[in-house]
C-alpha cells in the first residue's frame, strides 16, 4: 500500500509570517490554526517532488488534485490531533457509530469548505496554471454504502464533527464500492467500482494498529483450574484488521473526528503450513479468501440469506472496532466495569447486532466480569437503530452458519436467550408456546437466529428513522419488545447535513440565504425560518427562480453530456432519485408518464405544463422486477422522447451511476420531488429533505419522514396523495387492480398500453404488468395511480403560477431546518449515547 | 523449530526460540512435548518471552501438553507478551493455563508444588 506523506506542522514562527488562508464567510468559528498561503504552496510542490517526482507543470491532473489533497490533509492533521487532546483532556464520553456503510461520496470540495477556504485554494490553484473545480471533478466517489442507510451514517459524522462531539464511525474499507452502473440498450449493466482505497489520499493508514479476529474453528468444552466447566475456542482460523482513518472536518474546522475503516489481511504473506507442504496454490489462495473480506460491499436486495461471506464480514466490523475501542479505552486508564459511562456503541441497523455477542464475550471470556454485570455493561453501552419495516430485510443467520462461523458467539447467543426467555417466565410475562414470539432463536426445520431480536434484547435504546416509522416498528414489526420494554424505544427522524446537501451543492442559492437571514443556518438551519418574511417579496421570488433556473442548466448540460438528450430547463423538472426499489415505485410514476404520452396521442390532449422526468438510481443486480423497471422507464423514454407530438411535452432521462456527487448536481436543479413509496414501506428517506431544502416541492405519499415534513411546511406547500398505511393494509385485505382498471379509464389505458405492442420491447414488461394486476402487488400500485394522476395534473396547474411556486419553494426551504442531521443528532447525543459537545 | 530445555530443580523450562508459533511450528512443539512427558517430565513451564505470534494451531499444540499430562503435573507459561496473553483470555485458555509474567517465578511455583508431592 502506498503511503502519502504528511508535511510536517505549519505552525512554526516563520510561517505565522505569512499571510493565512482567509476563511471564506459562513465560518462561524475561526479555524484553530491556519494553513498559510506559502505553507499550502509548498506542500503542493513537496508532494508532486517527493511522490509523483514531477513538477506541477509535469503533473497529470490526477496527481495535481493529490498534491492539492495531501497539501489540506497537513492542516486537517493538526486539528486532529488537537482535536484528540481535546478529548482526551476532557475525558470525553465517546460515541462510535458501527455501520457495514458509509456513503461519503467526494472529500475535497468538502473538506475546503468545511475548512472555509474554499476561495484561497482556488485562487492558489489559478496561481499555479489549473482550475480548482476541474481537479475537484476527478475526484472518485468513496461509494461504501447502497443508500439512505450509509448516506446516513455519512451525514451523522459530518454533524459530529460540526458539533464538536465525540463521535467516530467504524466501517469497512470496502476494496470495490457500490458497482459502478451504464446502461446498454436500456438495460442496466455493472462495473466494479475499484476505488483505489491505497490511492485514497484521505486515508491514512494505522498499520500499527492492526488487530487479529479469529472466525471458524470449535468449542471445547472443556474446565478450568478450579475443574469448572471452561469452553475454550479452538482451531480458528485468523483475520488481520488493518485500520485507516478518514478524517471527518466538522463546519468551522475546529473539530476534525474521524471514520475508522478496516481492511482484511491473511496473518502472514501465505499459510506458512500449506507453503511449506509445497500447495503453493493452496496457500495463494488461503491468503485470497482471507482478503476477500474487505473486498466487496454487497448491493443490498442481494444478501441471500446464508451468505456466508457477508457474515463474516458482519463479524470483521465488530471484532475490529471492539477491540480498537477497548485497547483506546483501556490507554485512557478506564476499568472495564465502568466502560459505559465512557463508551457509547451505535448499531446501524442490525448489520453489527453481533456486537451483543462480541461485547459480551469479551467482557466475560476476557475480561472474567460476572455474566449479569458484563450483561448491565453491554446493555448500557450498545444503541440500536431500526432502518426497515420490511420483513424480508429483518436479518437472520441459520444456527447452523453461525456455529461454523463463530461457534464461542453462538454459545453465548443461546446463553442471552435462556436468561431472557427465563426471565419472562419467572416474571409471568410469557411461557410455553408464548415465549416463540420474543426467542432470538427462530425454531423450525432450519432454526434462525433474529438479529433484530439479539440487538432489541441487547440495546438500552431502540429507535426508529421517523414517527411513523417508529410508530409502526412498535405496532407491526416487535410489538411484544415494545410492550415489554416500552421506555427502551424512541424516534430518532432523519436528517441530513446542510452543509454538503445546500451550502457546497447550491452555492448561489447559499448565498442568497446567507443574505437573507444571515450567516448562522449552515449550523442552526432553523434560522432558515426567517425566511418566512420575505415569502411574498416578488424580488426574492424571482431571484430564487433565476437561481433555479442557472442549476437547471447545469443539470441539463450535465444530462446532454451523459445521455445525448437535450432536455429543456424551461420546463418542469420532475425528479426520482433513489435505488430502485419495488416499493419506492418508480413504476408508478413511468405509468403516470406513460398516462401523459396516451392521453397526448389518443386523447388529443395538450398539457398544461411541459415536464422532464429525471430518473437516476441502481438497482440490486440480482433484483429482477428492479432492473426490469429501469427498462421500462428507458423504453418508455425512447418513444416519448422522439415521438413528435409528445417531445414538446415530455422527456424522460435516466442518468446513469447514481452517486452522491450526482445527487449533488440534481438536488438543486429539481422542481418537483418524486417521494411516493407505498405507505408502510419506507422507514424515513433522506432524499425529501435534501430535495425540500433545495426549493423542490414534494409530491409524496403519507410515508415516512414525509408525514413530518407535511406537518412542516404545511399542507398547502406539499402534494400530498395515495392511501396511508393503515388504508395499504386493508385495501391489501381484498385487494382487486382489476377492478381499479375497469373503475378508471386512465388507469385501463395505462394497461392496455403496456399489454399492447406501443413499446417495441413490450413482452419484456409482462412480468411487470403481472404484478400490477395481482391481488397480491404488496405495492398497491394501481389502487394509488388514479390519486397519483389527479394530484400531477394539480401540480401542472400550480406551475403554471411561478410566483406561487416560488412562493411555495420559499416556505420549503424555510420551514425543512428540522431535518439537519445536526438536529437529529444532538437529539441522540441528548437521550441515548450521553455524549456532549467538547468545546 | 528451536526449543531450548533446561532443568531447574524438578521443573522443566521449554523456552521457544521462534517468533512465531503457528501452523509451521506448532506440530513439532507438539511432538516435543509430547515427548518430554512420556519420558517423565511432568512439571513444564513453556516460556514463550520471545513469541510474538501464536496461532490456533500453536495453542493447540500447548493444549495437547496438558491432555497428555492428564492432571499428573502441570503446564504453565511464562514471559507471554500482551498480544499472547490476549489471545489466551480470548479463547479462555487463560482459565486453563497458569500465566506468570517471569520465568523465575513460575519456576518457583511449580517447584514448590513438586516438593509438596
Amino acid at each position: 500500500m502506498r503511503h502519502l506523506p504528511i508535511a510536517a506542522s505549519t505552525t512554526t514562527e516563520a510561517h505565522d509570517a505569512q499571510p493565512p488562508l482567509t476563511p471564506d464567510k459562513n465560518i462561524v468559528e475561526a479555524p484553530a490554526a491556519k494553513p498559510t498561503r506559502d505553507a499550502f504552496a509548498t506542500s503542493i510542490h513537496e508532494y508532486l517532488a517527493l511522490v509523483a517526482v514531477k513538477d506541477w507543470g509535469g503533473a497529470e491532473p490526477s496527481e495535481r488534485l493529490n498534491a492539492v489533497s495531501v497539501a489540506l490533509r497537513r492542516t486537517i492533521a493538526q486539528r486532529l490531533v488537537e482535536t484528540e487532546r481535546r478529548y482526551a483532556d476532557r475525558g470525553a464520553k465517546r460515541l462510535y457509530y458501527l455501520s457495514m456503510e458509509f456513503l461519503m461520496g467526494r472529500s475535497l470540495a468538502n473538506n475546503l469548505g468545511n475548512l472555509g477556504v474554499t476561495s484561497e485554494v482556488s485562487r492558489e490553484v489559478r496561481a499555479l496554471g489549473d482550475d480548482l473545480a476541474r481537479l475537484e471533478e476527478l475526484e472518485q466517489d468513496a461509494a461504501l454504502g447502497n443508500g439512505g442507510l450509509g448516506r446516513l451514517a455519512a451525514c451523522f459524522l459530518d454533524s459530529l464533527a460540526t458539533l464538536g462531539m465525540p463521535g467516530f464511525g467504524y466501517g469497512i474499507n470496502y476494496e470495490f464500492g457500490l458497482f459502478r452502473q451504464s446502461i446498454d440498450d436500456g438495460f442496466q449493466s455493472e462495473q466494479p467500482d475499484q476505488w483505489f482505497a491505497d490511492r485514497c489520499p484521505w486515508l491514512i493508514e494505522r498499520p500499527a494498529e492492526a488487530v487479529m479476529v479469529p472466525v471458524y474453528g470449535r468449542v471445547e468444552a472443556g474446565v478450568d483450574r478450579q475443574g469448572e466447566h471452561n469452553p475454550m475456542w479452538l482451531e480458528w482460523r485468523h483475520l488481520i484488521g488493518v485500520p485507516a482513518e478518514m478524517p471527518i472536518v466538522g463546519f468551522g474546522g475546529r473539530t476534525v473526528n474521524t471514520l475508522r475503516l478496516f481492511s482484511a489481511r491473511s496473518s502472514d504473506q501465505f499459510d506458512m503450513a500449506i507453503f511449506n507442504g509445497g500447495d503453493y496454490l493452496r496457500a495463494v489462495e488461503q491468503k485470497i479468501a482471507s482478503e476477500t473480506v474487505s473486498k466487496v460491499l454487497y448491493p443490498s436486495n442481494a444478501v441471500a440469506p446464508g451468505r456466508e461471506l457477508r457474515l463474516v464480514q458482519e463479524y470483521f466490523l465488530v471484532a475490529c472496532a471492539m477491540r480498537d475501542i477497548v485497547r483506546r479505552y483501556k490507554k485512557s486508564g478506564g476499568e472495564m466495569s465502568t466502560f459505559a459511562a465512557k463508551v457509547a456503541i451505535q448499531l446501524n441497523d442490525t448489520h453489527p447486532a453481533l456486537m451483543v455477542a462480541e461485547l459480551m464475550r469479551l467482557l466475560v471470556d476476557e475480561e472474567g466480569l460476572r455474566w449479569e454485570t458484563a450483561w448491565d455493561i453491554t446493555v448500557a453501552t450498545l444503541g440500536y437503530t431500526n432502518h426497515t419495516l420490511l420483513p424480508e430485510a429483518l436479518e437472520r443467520w441459520s444456527v447452523d452458519l453461525l456455529r461454523h462461523v463463530l461457534p464461542r458467539h453462538l454459545e453465548l447467543i443461546f446463553e442471552i436467550n435462556r436468561r431472557f426467555l427465563d426471565h419472562l417466565e419467572v416474571n409471568g410475562i410469557a411461557s410455553g408456546e408464548g415465549l416463540a414470539p420474543y426467542s432470538v432463536i427462530e425454531e423450525g426445520p432450519t432454526p434462525q437466529v433474529r438479529m433484530a431480536h439479539l440487538a432489541i434484547i441487547g440495546s438500552h435504546s431502540v429507535n426508529g428513522v421517523a414517527a411513523l416509522h417508529t410508530k409502526l416498528l412498535q405496532e407491526r414489526v416487535v410489538p411484544q419488545f415494545a410492550a415489554l420494554w416500552p421506555e427502551r424505544f424512541n424516534n430518532k427522524t432523519n436528517g441530513v447535513t446542510p452543509r454538503r446537501w445546500l451550502l457546497h451543492c447550491n452555492p448561489a442559492l447559499a448565498a442568497l440565504l446567507t443574505e437573507l437571514v444571515g450567516e448562522g443556518w449552515p449550523t442552526e438551519l432553523e434560522q432558515l425560518r426567517r425566511l418566512e418574511t420575505h415569502a411574498d417579496a416578488t424580488d426574492v421570488l424571482s431571484r430564487l427562480a433565476v437561481i433555479k433556473r442557472a442549476n437547471k442548466e447545469r443539470l441539463a448540460t450535465l444530462a446532454y453530456d451523459t445521455t445525448g438528450l437535450r432536455i429543456d430547463p424551461a420546463s418542469l423538472f420532475d425528479v426520482q432519485i433513489k435505488r430502485i426499489h419495488e416499493y419506492k415505485r418508480q413504476l408508478l410514476n413511468v405509468l403516470h408518464i406513460i398516462h401523459r404520452y396516451v392521453a397526448i396521442i389518443n386523447g388529443g390532449e395538450t398539457p398544461l405544463v411541459p415536464r422532464t422526468f429525471i430518473f437516476a438510481g441502481k438497482a440490486a443486480p440480482g433484483y429482477f422486477m428492479a432492473k426490469r423497471i429501469i427498462k421500462l422507464i428507458t423504453s418508455v423514454g425512447d418513444l416519448v422522447n422522439r415521438d413528435p407530438r409528445s417531445r414538446e411535452w415530455l422527456r424522460v432521462v435516466f442518468l446513469p451511476d447514481y452517486r452522491v456527487t450526482l445527487a449533488e448536481r440534481i438536488v438543486p436543479a429539481a422542481d418537483l420531488s418524486e417521494q411516493i413509496s407505498t405507505a408502510g414501506k419506507e422507514a424515513s428517506g433522506t432524499g425529501n429533505m435534501k430535495l425540500g431544502l433545495n426549493g423542490a416541492l414534494t409530491v409524496g405519499t403519507l410515508d415516512g419522514a414525509n408525514v413530518e415534513m407535511l406537518e412542516e411546511v404545511g399542507a398547502d406547500n406539499i402534494f400530498i396523495f395515495g392511501l396511508s398505511a393503515a388504508k395499504v393494509a386493508q385495501t391489501l385485505e381484498h385487494y382487486q387492480p382489476l377492478t381499479v382498471v375497469d373503475n378508471d379509464v386512465r388507469v385501463g389505458e395505462v394497461i392496455r398500453f403496456l399489454q399492447s405492442a406501443a413499446l417495441p420491447d413490450s413482452k419484456l414488461f409482462a412480468p411487470l404488468v403481472d404484478k400490477l394486476l395481482s391481488p397480491f402487488d404488496e405495492y398497491v400500485h394501481l389502487a394509488d395511480l388514479p390519486a397519483f394522476i389527479d394530484i400531477q395534473g394539480h401540480i401542472d396547474q400550480e406551475y403554471l403560477r411561478p410566483a406561487g411556486w416560488q412562493r411555495k419553494a420559499l416556505l420549503n426551504i424555510a420551514r425543512l431546518g428540522k431535518f439537519s442531521s445536526d438536529r437529529t443528532v444532538q437529539e441522540y447525543a441528548t437521550d441515548v449515547w450521553g455524549i456532549s459537545v467538547i468545546a | 523449530m528451536r526449543v531450548e530445555d533446561r532443568c531447574e530443580g524438578g521443573v522443566l523450562v521449554l523456552t521457544i526460540k521462534e517468533r512465531r508459533l503457528d501452523a509451521r511450528s506448532a506440530p513439532e512443539l507438539k511432538a516435543k512435548v509430547n515427548a518430554l512427558i512420556a519420558q517423565g517430565f511432568g512439571w513444564i513451564v513453556l516460556d514463550l518471552a520471545e513469541v510474538e505470534f501464536v496461532d490456533s494451531s500453536g495453542l493447540g499444540a500447548i493444549v495437547s501438553g496438558l491432555k497428555q499430562l492428564d492432571q499428573k503435573g502441570d503446564l504453565v507459561i511464562s514471559g507471554a507478551s500482551e498480544p499472547v496473553v490476549n489471545l489466551f483470555k480470548l479463547t479462555r485458555m487463560d482459565k486453563v493455563f497458569r500465566l506468570f509474567p517471569a520465568t523465575a517465578e513460575a519456576v518457583h511455583a511449580l517447584d514448590a508444588r513438586v516438593h509438596r508431592g
